[in-house]
């Protein structure tokens, strides 16, 4: 199997989709800090107001023009900010909405679908006739860079932080720490099932789908409106995609490691199905 | 000396694969000999890239049983001694030759690089740098799957139509490879529509029809069996068979068609045309022939269709 992993990580170094998936990632949270300096912090207001971004009302509705008055408004107005801090703006930048996922998600199929693309998995399967552990490295591979992706993320996050100006407190490193090391799990299990799909069809366009569908919970939700009809949705709060936006921020009691179990139970699941899909497949 | 002779690299016993309740391959038992170049024949849909698949652990068999240098195919071991090329090369498009390489060398655990290099310049690649695989052409493709396939010095090579899209030169440069990888004792399976290739380097021919090996055979006796024959072009054959059998009883005919009659053991072929042209036969052409693998697969082929009707 590591052999497969040295041939997996050699792939990974050199795929551009990798770093294009990363980049566009960065460049989404980038903005949403942009964002959130401009409607949420007194001088980003200002700098709104400026570029014809921003639009003062008074209370009871009416456009204000009054350059004093509109700036002791702007500087007195709704703090956006108030019980924010990093690791919940990394949450709302890079996980709750999909982005992490969607972006890493279609890095896993097209790396996963790029050994069928080309015939390379002729060439793997006639060297490693026990299926599971091509299952295994990839799952070790992608597994790295989701752990790259995120504490990468995190970074740039305290990067545009510390551009924007210090506008939220850094919190504590033991939240962050919990926070990441429970996640990690998690969207490892959401690559899971990417390659699962990817070894079921073979087919970029529907691993690239899933992941979209999958990562921003369009699926979940779809299914769930569906199943809301007859009283059964229930289990939406054991989805992966329910974990990855309502899990806990710090660690306050045993509860809080239901996302962690949850993920590795899919984790699991998803592994296995992937291996016996790929023991049963000729290639 | 004999017993060596005996030794098989590849053995199925009653491999058989259905898709769909289909037979791809029925019932096929093949044996290829240590050291042998071993052409595997058939037409398109015959089953020969479903019997190569399945010896490559590609494809589970529904039936029978694959053993490789006298193991069980599914070992892990045996499986390094066997190099392959199925369909295509297996490349990733966005990689240089060299790259390609080395995924392969680290897929099979190979320490260093040696042998990428090796492999390289064996098959003529060396020269082709930063140049991205997907910008390669057929030829270059083809022979990069070849390097692959050699990486980690197999003992067996299974090659699926390994000159495809090779331009005369590059047919050439392979055909050596393959002699030259054979004279170092590897034992070769060659599947190709190029049987005038084959022809060249084979030692052993295997047959395939509908999913069944219908003939296993050796160089020398297919050279035996490919008979020498006279071939004449006549008015009307049906006239003409009579006068042959009346005046050269110890000839051989075998009518092709209305027109054209197919002679062995034929010795004196001037008195065979004085003869027609005595009875009043007109005579269009007629000449020597050698069989060549191509007419002796399509002979085979033709002569089990009719064996086929005549069953039902």
């Amino acid at each position: 199997m590591f052999n497969l992993l040295r041939m997996d990580l050699y792939r990974m170094k050199r795929s551009k989709s990798v770093y294009v998936c990363f980049f566009t990632m960065l460049a989404v949270i980038f903005l949403c800090y942009l964002l959130v300096y401009l409607l949420g912090t007194p001088e980003g207001r200002k700098v709104a107001d400026r570029i014809g971004m921003l639009t003062v009302y008074d209370s009871e509705g009416h456009v204000v023009s009054d350059p004093e008055m509109k700036m002791v408004m702007m500087e007195e107005g709704e703090d956006l900010l108030e019980d924010a801090n990093l690791l919940e703006m990394f949450r709302d930048s890079d996980m709750r909405g999909g982005l992490h996922n969607i972006l890493f998600g279609i890095a896993v199929a097209l790396f996963v679908c790029g050994d069928y693309k080309g015939g390379s998995m002729k060439n793997i399967m006639a060297l490693h006739r026990n299926r599971w552990p091509y299952i295994g490295s990839k799952l070790i591979a992608v597994g790295i860079l989701d752990f790259l992706y995120l504490v990468l993320g995190f970074g740039f996050n305290c990067l545009m932080n510390l551009l924007f100006g210090n506008m939220l407190p850094f919190g504590s490193w033991g939240d962050i720490l919990f926070y990441l090391a429970w996640i990690w799990p998690v969207t490892m299990a959401f690559a899971a099932l990417i390659i699962a799909l990817c070894v079921f069809t073979r087919s970029i366009t529907i691993g690239v789908l899933g992941a979209v569908l999958g990562g921003s919970g369009l699926a979940v939700m779809m299914v769930s409106t569906f199943l809301g009809y007859f009283h059964l949705n229930g289990w939406v709060k054991y989805t992966l995609y329910h974990a990855i936006n309502n899990g806990p921020s710090s660690y306050a009691s045993p509860e809080d490691l239901r996302c962690l179990a949850i993920g590795l139970v899919f984790l699991v699941v998803y592994s296995v199905v992937s291996i016996v899909l790929l023991i049963r497949q000729d290639i | 000396m004999e017993k060596a002779q005996e030794r098989f690299a590849v053995e199925t016993l009653s491999l058989s694969k259905t898709y769909s309740g289909k037979a791809a391959v029925d019932h096929l038992n093949m044996k290829v000999r240590e050291g042998a170049i071993y052409g595997f024949i058939g037409r398109n849909g015959a089953g020969k890239s479903t019997t190569l698949k399945m010896l490559c652990g590609l494809a589970k068999p529904t039936g029978g049983d694959i053993r490789l240098f006298g193991k069980p195919a599914g070992d892990v071991y045996t499986a390094r001694r066997i190099g392959c090329l199925i369909e295509t090369a297996g490349l990733y498009p966005q990689m240089t030759a060299r790259q390609n390489l080395v995924m392969k060398a680290k897929c099979i655990g190979l320490p260093d690089e040696k042998s990428v290099d090796e492999a390289l310049d064996i098959t003529g690649l060396t020269d082709t740098g930063s140049k991205k695989t997907k910008h390669f052409s057929m030829g270059m493709k083809q022979r990069l799957g070849i390097a692959l396939a050699l990486l980690g010095n197999p003992d067996l090579l299974i090659l699926d139509e390994p000159i495809n899209g090779l331009d005369p030169e590059g047919t050439r440069e392979v055909r050596k490879l393959l002699l030259s990888l054979n004279e170092e004792g590897k034992t070769l399976i060659i599947s190709s529509h190029i049987l005038g290739e084959l022809n060249k380097i084979s030692t052993h021919y295997g047959i395939i029809k509908e999913g069944r090996l219908v003939e296993q055979i050796d160089a020398e006796s297919l050279e035996r069996n490919c008979k020498d024959y006279f071939q004449i072009e006549v008015d009307d054959s049906r006239h003409a068979l009579p006068v042959i059998s009346e005046n050269l009883p110890g000839v051989q005919a075998e009518v092709l068609d209305v027109h054209r009659i197919r002679l062995y053991h034929l010795e004196d072929s001037a008195r065979l045309n004085q003869i027609l042209v005595e009875k009043g036969i007109q005579v269009y052409a007629s000449g020597f022939h050698h069989m060549d693998l191509e007419e002796y697969f399509l002979d085979r082929m033709a002569g089990m269709a009719a064996d086929d009707q005549k069953a039902s």
